[in-house]
């Protein structure tokens, strides 16, 4: 695009013409004391809690503690240039970051700076990072689903649109896996996505771009990045920021989702700014209004009610534990606030049961209801069954001879392991998962060997695709499984049985 | 200890708020006393004090301030030193500090207590700050406008700052009003930013050739 330079030189022309310079009245201060990403000021003694100040070189600052005689500021930017004696203004506006559709497919920093070299935000609007969250009357109740392309977690723990959902696990288990599969997935639904990092290395957060980027996802997602080489102050409000810019979506009606890449990382940034300002250190050093920290961010997960537009925000945090101990303060804690939880098992992921969901522990408290007819039909009984059968196969390890009833649940169940693995980038529209859900409980997959199942789904995948491709698009449109789609899909079924027993 | 005491930072830094506060206190306190008594001029001999004798002996002053006497042995010397060269109204308040463990308060005190004299007077220190040091004309005219409008006396502490390039910042306890050329810049620098973006999201084919690139 080339400009023409005299249209926006008039432009400027006539802004300077009507330009009436107001007088500017702050409140100042004086920084008495700086270090660690935080300074003690005195004066501002009209500053609000969470006001946004400004250092004389432009660094911005949080008004985190209010005092008798000072106010303590966490520094959001580079402390190290902030001298004692340097002057601190009041703005009289609270923390917050630019917004709007140029956000999509940047990389930006929680404060709304580009990190991605590809110019400024082109965005005039903003929105205050620290929001109240809608009220109930401002509610409805979480019913449309949320797929997440991971048969495993839309059959067992189906998440909805507005819910909170937990990822839990030990380092290396897949956690950020299965949040990156989830946007994946959101392509061409009209689905915003906000992508949090907080606390992790940079290269990490590049490689995610990088996968968003190749698979077409950065169109439709915001990514905020604070790397466990910025200050505490910043790695504490980019929750707060992602959660910001999403709600800009949602309160247009849009759906939004929003990961927050982890939560527990951004409690010990918190940790750290709370002991330097003082505060007393409660249960693991933690200050007493983590919980808060935690619960006033996804309490801002919501699915607004018709008035407000319909819109929703999805909110997966992820927490990291060490040694899937999920008795530690800060997992308890977002346990209990979030309807729900993905508990993953580095155990199962050496097994290569991936993604290494264990669905004994793994809960939905809400999404039920958001699973779509079919699913809900063909899934109902997956978690039982797969209960018992975790029975059935320690039962069977005593090396006890079994009935041959027996034997065939222990078979169907080794099958449906099989198939609920996945592999990484691979999100499976909710129509394939239904089928290939249908199949394996249905027995179609029984006189397949364990090490093909996953070979053989794919071919049925690609054979329904290929071959029934209105029976898929009636189940895609209705997403109910009727009688008359369930009689085709088992016809289609036998028919693709038939073909592999010819094949072999 | 008879070396002088090295001042190796200047005021502002370190300083410590909460002692403010408390000094600010005992200033006030100890002002109103002296109008309620009558007494003239009750900084003379806080100030005598601390230059005749305190700074003149430094052992003394060391004595007094630090922990190395109990409190009633400091009372004596007060008792002993102080109080037949002194008022008794002053000495009242000496004993009053060292009871409360304040003494090492004394300097700050004298410091507070001459700007807290000036509010009762209707004085206000007004931080002024030009590009250009300021002529009589425009320094009565200043004063002036402040007396008409803020309803005080103002004493006016000047500094000049040339990268405020015009205009003039006024500073009222800690409250600034910003007229400078600098910030004036600085607001039509971000409106022109704010409004060029505008322009450009609102209509992209005002500014692009029709032909394209």
């Amino acid at each position: 695009m080339k400009f023409k330079a005299d249209e926006i030189a008039s432009v400027i022309q006539k802004e300077i013409e009507d330009f009436r310079g107001q007088m500017q009245t702050a409140e100042v201060g004086r920084v008495i004391e700086v270090g660690d990403g935080i300074a003690r000021c005195t004066g501002l003694s009209t500053a609000m809690s969470g006001e946004m100040l400004e250092f004389s070189n432009g660094t911005r600052g949080l008004a985190f503690n209010l005092e008798e005689n000072s106010v303590g500021v966490v520094i959001l930017g580079d402390y190290l240039k902030i001298k004692e004696g340097d002057e601190v203004r009041s703005t009289g506006k609270l923390l917050s970051v630019p917004v709007g559709e140029a956000l999509l497919g940047r990389m930006v920093d929680p404060l709304g700076n580009p990190l991605d070299g590809k110019g400024p935000v082109m965005t005039s609007e903003s929105r205050p990072l620290e929001w109240l969250a809608a009220g109930v009357a401002d509610r409805q109740p979480v019913k449309e689903p949320l797929q997440t392309g991971i048969k495993a977690i839309d059959a067992m723990t189906p998440i909805g649109r507005g819910q909170r959902e937990l990822i839990i696990g030990d380092r290396k288990t897949g956690k950020t896996a299965i949040a990156i599969d989830t946007i994946l997935n959101q392509k061409d639904t009209g689905v915003i996505c906000v992508y949090v990092a907080c606390g992790q290395r940079a290269s990490s957060i590049a490689g995610v771009v990088e996968i968003l980027r190749q698979n077409g996802a950065m169109d439709y997602t915001i990514v905020v990045a604070a790397t466990s080489a910025d200050p505490a102050p910043v790695q504490y409000i980019a929750p707060y920021a992602g959660a910001a810019l999403a709600e800009y979506f949602m309160y247009q009606g849009k759906h939004t989702l929003v990961v927050y890449d982890d939560l527990s990382k951004q409690a010990v940034a918190y940790r750290q700014l709370s002991l330097l300002m003082r505060r007393p250190p409660g249960r693991e050093a933690f200050p007493g209004d983590v919980f808060y920290c935690h619960s006033r961010l996804l309490e801002r997960a919501v699915k607004l009610n018709k008035e407000l537009g319909g819109g929703s925000m999805t909110a997966l945090p992820i927490i990291e534990t060490l040694e899937g101990e999920v008795s530690a303060y800060i997992p308890t804690n977002v346990i209990s606030i979030t309807d729900g939880q993905i508990y993953l098992e580095p155990d199962l992921f050496w097994k290569g049961i991936r993604p290494a969901i264990n669905v004994g522990v793994s809960v939905s408290r809400v999404g039920g209801n958001a699973q779509t007819k079919a699913m809900k039909k063909v899934a109902g009984s997956l978690r039982l069954d797969l209960a018992q059968f975790r029975e059935l196969e320690a039962f069977a390890q005593l090396g006890t001879e079994l009935e041959k009833e027996t034997q065939a649940q222990l078979d169907r169940g080794y099958r449906m392991v099989e198939l609920l693995k996945q592999p990484q980038y691979g999100p499976l529209h909710v129509a394939d998962q239904v089928v290939a859900i249908y199949a394996g409980a249905k027995g179609y997959f029984d006189k397949v060997p364990v090490n093909k199942v996953q070979q053989t789904e794919k071919e049925l995948h690609e054979f329904i695709r290929t071959e029934h491709a209105d029976m898929r698009d009636k189940l895609v449109a209705q997403a109910t499984l009727t009688e008359e789609i369930e009689a085709e899909l088992k016809k289609a079924l036998e028919a693709f049985n038939a073909r592999q027993a010819s094949k072999s | 200890m008879s070396e002088v005491r090295l001042k190796t930072r200047p005021d502002s830094v370190l300083e410590d708020p909460g002692a403010l506060a408390v000094a600010t206190l005992y200033a006030r306190s100890y002002l109103a006393g002296a109008t309620q008594n009558g007494i003239a001029a009750p900084e003379e001999e806080l100030n005598s004090l601390l230059d005749d004798v305190l700074a003149a002996h430094p052992e003394f002053s060391e004595l007094l301030m630090s922990d190395s006497l109990r409190r009633d042995n400091k009372l004596a010397i007060v008792d002993r030193v102080i109080a037949p060269g002194s008022s008794e109204y002053f000495t009242n308040f000496l004993r009053v500090l060292i009871r409360h463990n304040r003494v090492e308060l004394l300097p700050m005190i004298r410091q507070v207590l001459v700007r807290v004299q000036e509010e009762a007077a209707g004085k206000k220190r007004v931080r002024v700050k030009t590009a250009k040091p300021l002529s009589d004309g425009s320094r009565s005219k200043i004063r002036e406008q402040l007396t008409s409008k803020f309803g005080f006396d103002p004493i006016l502490q000047e500094s000049v700052d040339e990268s405020l390039i015009g205009g003039l910042v006024l500073q009222v306890g800690d409250t600034v009003y910003d007229s400078s050329l600098r910030s004036r810049l600085k607001q039509l620098k971000g409106r022109l930013v704010e409004k060029a973006l505008n322009e450009i999201q609102s209509g992209r084919d005002r500014f692009s050739h029709p032909e394209g690139d």
